[in-house]
């Protein structure tokens, strides 16, 4: 008998009938929409993202640009491959890639985001590399207005309705901070230092 | 493993009470971690009604744990990963250290994992030419002073900042001596140094929260990053896990992510919260090429069926030590080995034997705080009282102790003779106290007046004789 089998047959030994309760949807969850929107860029303020609204993406390039500007950034962004990336960026240099050891700003595109909490949900592979959400000393963030759902239930409904399955989901909530020195907060543990998301689009635009 | 000091918990506490450094460094932790609780839980209406369903989701796992088990290693499988089951400590020690060989691992970095610690990864890394590095910042600082975290999730909660000024002084020479040190340079400076070790380990080891049944994801939880940061840059996965640690859906995943964070550190969520599954897929430019789960037993199976089941709900928030009067008084190192505070009083007999952690059960005032808070409503003080029983039934009590209980036992058995002693005795201490309504020392009470002065006896005699004159 192996180890699995030794542990599992132990585990069955304790085996009873315990149903599965019912579920409950929290009412901070339960946003959608318009409000949705709102109280996404409420809760992800409340932990210290920045957020900005564009119109389309047609408006990123000169809002990023404004934006490295603004914090006195290299005019240069890393992002991956998505095609929603793929148009002219006038002044900022575009590298595409994975995360290299140093990323003054990174640039990547988040399937969902969620109100609850102010998270965004972002899927790695090659069009957005996970890297990127992690090593960039600044990460900027796009995510449509239109994907931005109430909770969780929403979330994982949609999620496995889009039949999608990255090797990594990452929700992030605000940028990295730690409070082990001393048991003060700092922003900047070895994520991002800063962390600002650009809402495109309201979702009554249809 | 390292060796449990637990059977001197006294003595540890005795040193950790008269340690300035542990008791400056616990006095301003203090009350943060709860008052940020209540203030989580405040702004969510439905928390407590979340912690009941959080706890019968948990209940229903356990009571199906088999099935739950081999649908994730299946779907972990799927995914291109692989599962080693590990029944002890020691298991999982060779598992690990054969999947660093095979990677050809100079250095491992490491996300944080208390079943790391438990298994005792890092010496046994070592000790085979392996350099574990610790990213995590508390779990960083605590390496690098030769310590084991204090903490489940602020391992460093005993070290003051002034010890961290030394500490990074002496461990970072390539910055110039004389640099001024505040909260965020410390904080730039292990950024700065522990992103170097990343892109150099071969393999990253990580802990996870939870284990998905229905993705075969595993999940980590973290504010600072650096789990992700180990798990994407090295060559090489491992997540380390314990059995429990499975719920069966991302639904329920999402159930237990909002009584965690809330009763960690009262944030409505943590920063980063990320579900792994497999190792990265063709096209992908970044993340592990092989990705591999380590999942332990080391007794917890024992455990199932058995009073200390409730125990394995346990989602290591650290809820319980934060609200605790023992431990935020004597800090976590006092407990002597991997899990301080109540959840350790309970755990640390199951997983070391009663013979060698029966001392911590015994480490409670049983103010109840613990499980007041506890997300997953684990009843700890009553399992303390198992333990207790467990430790006295097999003799492990000092025999001053079993003398004492055993008198007391055949006082409380006759009532007369109970109300003349008790009687008595609130005549004599209402006599000794009457001067300053207080005594500074009593005969055989010590352990109390030593500490603070006996208050003396309300007038009016004993509870019972007051009782009567109703």
């Amino acid at each position: 008998m192996s180890g699995r089998d030794r542990i599992l047959a132990k585990v069955r030994k304790a085996a009873r009938d315990v149903p599965m309760p019912d579920r409950l949807k929290p009412t901070l969850a339960g946003t959608s929409g318009a409000a949705a929107v709102q109280q996404f860029i409420a809760q992800a303020e409340k932990v210290n993202a920045t957020t900005s609204r564009i119109h389309s993406m047609d408006d990123l390039p000169q809002a990023l640009a404004e934006e490295l500007r603004n914090r006195n950034l290299p005019a240069a962004i890393r992002t991956g491959d998505d095609p929603a990336f793929d148009r002219d960026w006038g002044t900022v240099e575009r590298t595409t890639g994975a995360g290299r050891v140093a990323e003054p700003a990174t640039l990547t595109r988040a399937e969902m985001g969620m109100a609850e909490t102010g998270s965004l949900i972002f899927a790695s592979g090659p069009d957005n590399p996970v890297t990127l959400n992690f090593l960039g000393e600044t990460h900027f963030a796009v995510v449509d207005a239109e994907d931005i759902v109430g909770g969780f239930e929403e979330l994982w409904t949609k999620w496995r309705a889009a039949g999608r399955d990255p090797r990594t989901v990452n929700l992030v909530t605000g940028p990295s901070r730690s409070g082990d020195i001393g048991q003060v907060l700092q922003l900047g543990a070895h994520g991002p230092v800063a962390l600002h998301i650009f809402v495109v689009g309201s979702p009554e635009n249809g | 493993m390292k060796t449990a000091t637990t059977p001197r918990f006294k003595q540890n506490a005795r040193e950790a009470l008269a340690n300035p450094n542990i008791q400056a460094a616990m006095s301003t932790a203090g009350g943060g971690f709860s008052l940020k609780r209540r203030q989580a839980r405040a702004a969510m209406p439905e928390f407590d009604d979340l912690r009941d369903l959080a706890r019968d989701i948990k209940n229903h796992t356990l009571a199906n744990l088999g099935d739950y088990l081999e649908a994730y290693e299946a779907q972990v499988t799927a995914d291109g990963g692989q599962v080693h089951w590990a029944e002890t400590a020691e298991d999982a020690q060779a598992i690990v250290l054969e999947i660093c060989r095979k990677a050809g691992a100079k250095t491992v970095s490491k996300g944080k994992t208390m079943i790391s610690e438990e298994c005792g990864i890092n010496d046994h890394l070592q000790a085979h030419g392996i350099e574990p590095v610790e990213t995590d910042l508390g779990e960083y600082i605590v390496q690098k002073r030769g310590e084991v975290p204090s903490h489940i999730i602020a391992p460093a909660v005993h070290v003051t900042v002034p010890e961290v000024d030394e500490l990074f002084r002496r461990e970072h020479p390539q910055f110039p001596a004389d640099r001024r040190l505040d909260h965020e340079a410390m904080q730039a400076e292990a950024r700065a140094v522990l992103r170097e070790k990343y892109f150099a380990a071969e393999v990253g080891i990580t802990g996870a929260n939870m284990l998905i049944a229905e993705t075969g994801q595993s999940v980590i939880v973290t504010n600072e990053g650096n789990g992700d940061l180990t798990q994407s840059l090295a060559r090489v996965h491992i997540v380390m896990a314990s059995l429990e640690k499975i719920v069966p859906t991302l639904d329920d995943a999402s159930t237990v992510l909002r009584v965690l964070a809330r009763s960690a550190t009262g944030q409505e969520a943590s920063v980063y919260t990320t579900f792994s599954a497999g190792p990265r897929r063709a096209e992908d430019p970044d993340g592990p090429e092989e990705y591999h789960v380590v999942l332990l037993d080391n007794g917890r199976s024992g455990m199932l069926g058995t009073e200390f089941q409730d125990m394995l709900r346990c989602i290591r928030c650290g809820a319980c030590m934060n609200h605790c009067p023992v431990y935020s008084a004597v800090g976590g190192h006092a407990y002597g080995w991997v899990y301080p505070g109540p959840m350790g009083a309970v755990l640390t007999p199951s997983l070391i034997g009663v013979e060698t952690g029966g001392n911590l059960p015994n480490a409670s005032t049983f103010c109840g705080r613990c499980e007041a808070v506890c997300p997953m409503r684990i009843p700890l003080p009553k399992m303390m009282r198992h333990w207790r029983e467990r430790e006295f039934e097999r003799g492990l009590i000092p025999g001053a102790a079993r003398y004492g209980l055993a008198l007391w036992r055949w006082l409380a058995a006759r009532p007369r003779a109970y109300r003349a002693i008790t009687g008595g005795m609130n005549r004599v201490l209402s006599l000794l106290g009457r001067a300053r309504g207080n005594m500074a020392w009593l005969p055989l009470a010590r352990g109390w007046t030593d500490h603070r002065d006996m208050p003396a006896p309300e007038k009016g005699g004993s509870f019972q004789s007051q009782w009567a004159k109703r």
